[in-house]
């Protein structure tokens, strides 16, 4: 099976905001509704949507998710018991929560706040872990954990190619929950390594030089000026 | 030879340093490090056969289609189809009914006993939050076996909205946005639309709108008289321009009115830029049985004298639009027995006597109202996924053994009736097919509707005349936070609240 | 009650003073300990520390005094092989302080990782690209040398001395200080940079991100700089403290200046290769990575103030009152300059942890703020407390200061005096 690049395209001109992917990605991977405490500093959320305003009574919507860092990855050169890894098949960084330590060195690492800490052991209401998705473990505290363009629903459809004897998987198969709930398609995904040119758009932080595999897009200036711009140049919500 | 202290210590030294050579110690060691990561109390997920079963969403009227992954029966995630995405509530709603807050016990029996004993002497009126299904047919004629009974409702008609004809939408605190109408069908409308949005504080639905007309707290409806022409705009905080430029843009044709509370003035806008019969449109209604027409009809809350309702049975378990509770109260004689049907007690259940505990989505067995934006009449039953806890009761059965209806099922019978007429077309989620109902029969039809199938009225033919003023429908619809606010949030939708400042206000 | 156990020609307070020296510190272990306990059974949603801030006071806590214990080590390294003879009277004292300061911190990291009992998967999956295994490693082996280097000050004790095969083991033992100062200054060379490496490696955060030599960022060899520095400066800090607590002279008079003087020297040398590290990292550094170093500090309350007070007002100052004999002195001037050296060295791993997190990376982040919560800062005393009641006991029952006995009691000498000059 020739290794794949797979990446995202968003575009934030379509992005309403509606939190459905959020939500989306924590029915699917298990995460926990907030613990007592939690606020949004120590909340679980694979995918978040931030809001950014141009002060002059614009806003735009961007949902930062792991940006699956291709080069330099900074989280995986980090990780003092290699809890994290790059995987050649799929360019996806795989976070092992069983390995990890919880010495959160990973998160001061990555620049893109996209890694989440388990302050709290995870907590269903009575009756509700009968929800739980069963290709995904739930984690423990004390552990790292962040997204993975939901690798277990690539593990699925290359289950699926291989009981129909092919050796590479049906795209139709492998859809990340975010892609599958935005309800206007801004979250595209798709393979890097079939469009040599590239997505086209912009990265976030590209001067880091930490080649991530999310790419955005806008057709607005100002959205463009500040989402890619570093360091808490614009006071936004998020 | 004399065992001395030294050759114990020998011993037990040769001991440790032989037994770092076996493999107990790192077996051990290696025993911590599974132990962490099979922490106790960590739920496992149940495995089984994954399946996937349809239904319809009963969250909120839209009644988006919904594609349920189940392991064995229980659903663990929930889709929408293609073209028709769930929204964040829709998304998570299978985890309602195990929400930490929810209603699970309330004595039905002596709460039956009471209100029929009343129910003889006295006036019961049921208050239908969601108007237009088959449960509201069921009230309708309930109340009209009953010596004195009342059918409330937030509205007397629900109207349709023909998104393809509007141009241009002003808003008074309507999430268009973020909860209005088929969400689906609005987004795809939104770049034919110009939305201005008026409401005190920048909502979501604020910051997405081409406008936002930032009002006084509490002036929507003042803004809606100044623009009929019935002046007070001062009140609005707007400036004379502002007024003046939402008034030239809604007289370019093409305009809705949308507020949160049916009211003259709205109603008197809409007429006045030509809604009526342009945007807000007549819908066909599903057919019913000839033996329920004679059912009550709609009473205004307002037509009713004060002091007047003995009884007040709420059916919070489909909410939309809430009524004012003030406005309820008036109505409500000395020593009125209020009684709501809900999972939540935060809605009316801070005011009645009672709350009992209603199904909540995905268990209710109901049917959904068309979408505002459905110019077609449609018919679709929220099949329930899941069985509801003992002690839940359903309203609609409550209501309907009160009045001694026949043990029906009315689902079943509409089916019956919609199919006997013969208009209109199936379709099955599961692959998509659209059939013509006159070509399956009636068992099959049923049996499709049952599996997640969805019938829509033909288009054309003779639509029901829109009602005369002043008695036409306004298209009344309740801000999202202040829905989320009274029923149970899904937990996943208020960990967005929580765990991110998406959702908070400026 | 215990005057057996006190080594004989010194004079130590009496058991109840000594009770009573410790009773509050014990009380403060225990409150410690409870916090800590807190922390690992509920877990570490007791602390402040979220998701931005991944590194709280602990770990500010740990770089602090991993680099004020490296007097341990440097101490070791100057007397066995360079040979600086004077540095004697400190070293039994050095090694205590460098044991507890490296007890203290392994201890206070057990209980902030998230999984404790995962603790030796570093050592089993290490991953040679991590500074954090290196720093692992290090600091496992390094706290081994210091037992082992603590055990003979231990078996030394009056009454311990008299069984036979404790003597025996710590003559054997004494043979291989050279090797043992050897491995110290070798590792401790490494785990101080690498806890440098730490955050100069940091891509993500071109705050902290430096380049340097191969893999080894500059902070690598600042930190062990900046430790080499702070080392001596914390010994002299302490020995002048427990002089003054215990009412004893300790060591010759010509003890502190010489530590002084090392300090000045090492401060002097840092404070020169940290301003050029900084212009290098503003201009060109920095920029490269897109970020204009000005904005840094223009979030409140980390101004510029804070970059001068770090180089100059807790750098610069100090290296050079250490560099002045006259001034290394008096008593005074040496203290407090060696305490601006501890301070500043502490200043620098605030502002490499702390307010490397506290600044935004995205354009949309907020420039966050933390405060420990009483929980971590019940710990983090609970740590101080464990170190004092260790030096404590090793103060009055093992024989630290090697020249006290020949040093008579201080007869109200009035503080400031010019004591002896020499050639320091």
């Amino acid at each position: 099976m020739s290794a794949k690049r797979y990446g995202m395209s968003i575009d934030i001109d379509k992005c309403t905001g509606c939190g459905a992917c959020m939500v989306a990605c924590a029915v699917e991977n298990n995460v926990p509704p907030a613990p007592e405490g939690a606020n949004d500093r120590k909340g679980i959320t694979w995918i978040r949507v931030f809001r950014i305003a141009n002060g002059a009574g614009k806003t735009a919507f961007v949902p930062v998710l792991c940006q699956q860092c291709g080069a330099n990855t900074p989280c995986v050169s980090v990780c003092p018991q290699q809890a994290v890894q790059v995987d050649p098949a799929t360019g996806i960084v795989g976070q092992m929560p069983e390995r990890c330590l919880g010495c959160r060195y990973c998160m001061a690492a990555c620049p893109y706040h996209a890694r989440y800490f388990n302050w709290w052991d995870p907590e269903w209401p009575a009756g509700m872990e009968k929800t739980l998705n069963p290709a995904v473990a739930p984690r423990m505290r004390g552990v790292v954990e962040k997204c993975n363009f939901c690798h277990g629903r690539w593990h699925a459809a290359k289950a699926r190619a291989a009981a129909q004897g092919r050796r590479d998987i049906d795209p139709a198969d492998y859809v990340p929950a975010c892609v599958e709930a935005c309800p206007t398609g801004a979250i595209q995904f798709c393979e890097l390594s079939a469009r040599p040119d590239g997505p086209g758009g912009f990265r976030l932080l590209e001067k880091l030089g930490t080649d991530p595999k999310i790419y955005y897009h806008s057709q607005r200036d100002w959205v463009r000026e500040i989402a890619a711009a570093p360091g808490g140049k614009e006071k936004a919500r998020g | 030879m004399k065992t001395t202290r030294r050759d114990l210590f020998k011993f037990a030294a040769g001991g440790a340093a032989g037994l770092l050579l076996t493999p107990a110690p790192w077996r051990l060691v290696t025993d911590t490090a599974l132990w962490s990561e099979n922490w106790p109390g960590i739920p496992r997920p149940v495995r089984g056969e994954l399946r996937t079963r349809f239904t319809h969403c009963t969250l909120c009227p839209a009644g988006c289609p919904v594609k349920a992954r189940c392991v064995g029966d229980q659903p663990i995630a929930l889709a929408g189809l293609p073209g028709r995405p769930l929204c964040a509530f829709g998304l998570s709603g299978h985890q309602l009914p195990y929400h930490a807050d929810r209603v699970t016990e309330g004595d039905i029996e002596t709460v039956r006993t009471l209100v029929s004993k009343r129910a003889a002497t006295e006036s019961v009126a049921v208050l239908d939050l969601r108007p237009g299904r088959t449960a509201s047919w069921t009230y309708r004629r309930a109340m009209a076996a009953l010596p004195r009974g009342i059918y409330l409702a937030p509205q007397s008609a629900v109207p349709a909205v023909n998104l393809d004809a509007v141009k241009t939408i002003l808003s008074l605190g309507v999430p268009v946005l973020d909860g209005w109408g088929t969400p689906a069908k609005v987004l795809a409308a939104r770049p034919h639309f110009r939305l201005i949005q008026a409401e005190p504080m920048e909502s979501h639905t604020a910051m997405l709108a081409d406008e936002w007309l930032q009002l006084r707290p509490g002036s929507e409806q003042a803004l809606a008289e100044a623009l009929a022409g019935q002046g007070g705009g001062e009140r609005t905080g707007l400036s004379a321009e502002q007024i003046g430029s939402v008034a030239r843009q809604l007289a370019q044709g093409g305009a809705l009115v949308l507020a949160t509370q049916e009211s003259p003035a709205v109603i008197e806008l809409n007429h006045r830029v030509g809604a009526y019969g342009q945007t807000i449109v007549a819908r066909r209604e599903a057919a019913v049985p000839p033996s329920w027409r004679p059912a009550a009809p709609t009473t205004a809350l307002d037509a009713l004298p004060d002091r007047s309702i003995g009884v007040l049975l709420i059916d919070e378990s489909a909410a939309d639009v809430y009524l004012p509770w003030t406005a309820l109260e008036s109505k409500l004689a000395a020593h009125a027995f209020v009684v709501t049907f809900a999972s939540s007690r935060a809605g009316y259940g801070r005011y009645a006597r009672l709350t009992l505990p209603a199904p909540v989505f995905p268990e209710s067995s109901d049917d959904c109202v068309p979408a505002v934006d459905s110019l077609a009449a449609t018919f679709r039953l929220a099949v329930p996924l899941v069985t509801p806890p003992r002690g839940v009761a359903s309203p609609t059965q409550f209501i309907a053994k009160l009045a001694n209806l026949p043990a029906s099922n009315a689902l079943r019978e509409r089916a019956d009736a919609i199919h006997a007429v013969g208009r209109g077309t199936l379709q099955q989620y599961a692959d998509s097919r659209v059939v013509s109902i006159k070509t399956i029969k009636r068992d099959e039809f049923w049996k499709g509707l049952n599996e997640g199938g969805s019938w829509t009225d033909d288009a054309g033919g003779k639509m029901p005349p829109l009602e005369p003023l002043p008695s036409a429908p306004a298209v009344v619809a309740m801000s999202r936070e202040m829905r989320a606010a009274r029923g149970p949030m899904p937990p996943l939708v208020s960990k967005l609240y929580r765990e991110s400042n998406l959702r908070v206000r400026t | 009650m215990d005057r057996e156990f006190i080594a004989r020609g010194v004079k130590r307070c009496s058991t109840g003073q000594f009770v009573a020296w410790i009773t509050p510190w014990t009380a403060l272990l225990l409150f410690g300990l409870y916090s800590a306990g807190l922390c690992l059974i509920k877990g570490l949603n007791q602390t402040n520390m979220d998701n931005r801030f991944a590194f709280g006071l602990w770990i500010f806590l740990d770089l602090t005094v991993i680099a004020l214990g490296a007097g341990a080590f440097f101490t070791g390294f100057l007397l066995y092989i360079m040979k600086v003879k004077e540095l004697g009277a400190v070293i039994n004292s050095a090694v205590v302080i460098g044991f507890v300061c490296y007890s203290g911190a392994v201890a206070a990291l057990l209980v902030d990782v998230g999984q404790p009992l995962r603790f030796w998967f570093t050592f089993w999956y290490p991953n040679v690209h991590s500074m954090l295994t290196e720093v692992t490693f290090c600091i496992t082996c390094y706290l081994t040398v210091l037992l082992i280097e603590y055990l003979p000050i231990v078996l030394r004790n009056r009454k311990l001395r008299e069984v036979p095969g404790f003597l025996m083991f710590e003559f054997e033992l004494h043979k291989l200080v050279y090797v043992l100062a050897g491995a110290g200054t070798f590792l401790s060379f490494f785990h101080q940079g690498s806890l440098g490496g730490l955050f100069g490696v940091l891509r993500g955060h071109p705050f902290a991100f430096r380049e340097g030599l191969a893999v080894w960022p500059s902070t690598f060899f600042l930190f062990i700089l900046s430790a080499a520095a702070a080392g001596p400066s914390f010994i002299l800090l302490t020995t002048w403290l427990v002089s003054k607590i215990s009412n004893k002279r300790l060591v010759r008079p010509e003890v502190l200046p010489l530590l002084g003087r090392i300090s000045g020297m090492l401060l002097t040398v840092y404070v020169l290769a940290k301003t050029i590290d900084t212009l290098i990292w503003i201009n060109r550094t920095s920029p490269g990575a897109g970020f204009a170093a000005w904005e840094y500090y223009s979030w409140k309350p980390f101004g510029t103030w804070i970059l001068f007070a770090e180089i100059v007002l807790f750098g610069l100052v100090p290296a050079l009152i250490l560099l002045a004999p006259g001034l290394r002195a008096r008593t005074n001037w040496l203290v407090s300059a060696a305490t601006l050296s501890c301070l500043g060295i502490g200043l620098n791993r605030l502002v490499m942890t702390l307010q490397t997190l506290a600044l935004p990376t995205l354009s949309f982040d907020p420039f966050l703020s933390y405060w420990p919560s009483w929980q971590e800062t019940g710990t983090f005393l609970g740590v101080v407390a464990f170190g004092v009641l260790v030096y404590s006991f090793s103060f009055r029952y093992l024989s630290l200061f090697p020249q006290e006995r020949e040093l008579k009691q201080p007869e109200a000498a009035p503080a400031g005096e010019p004591v002896l000059a020499g050639r320091y």
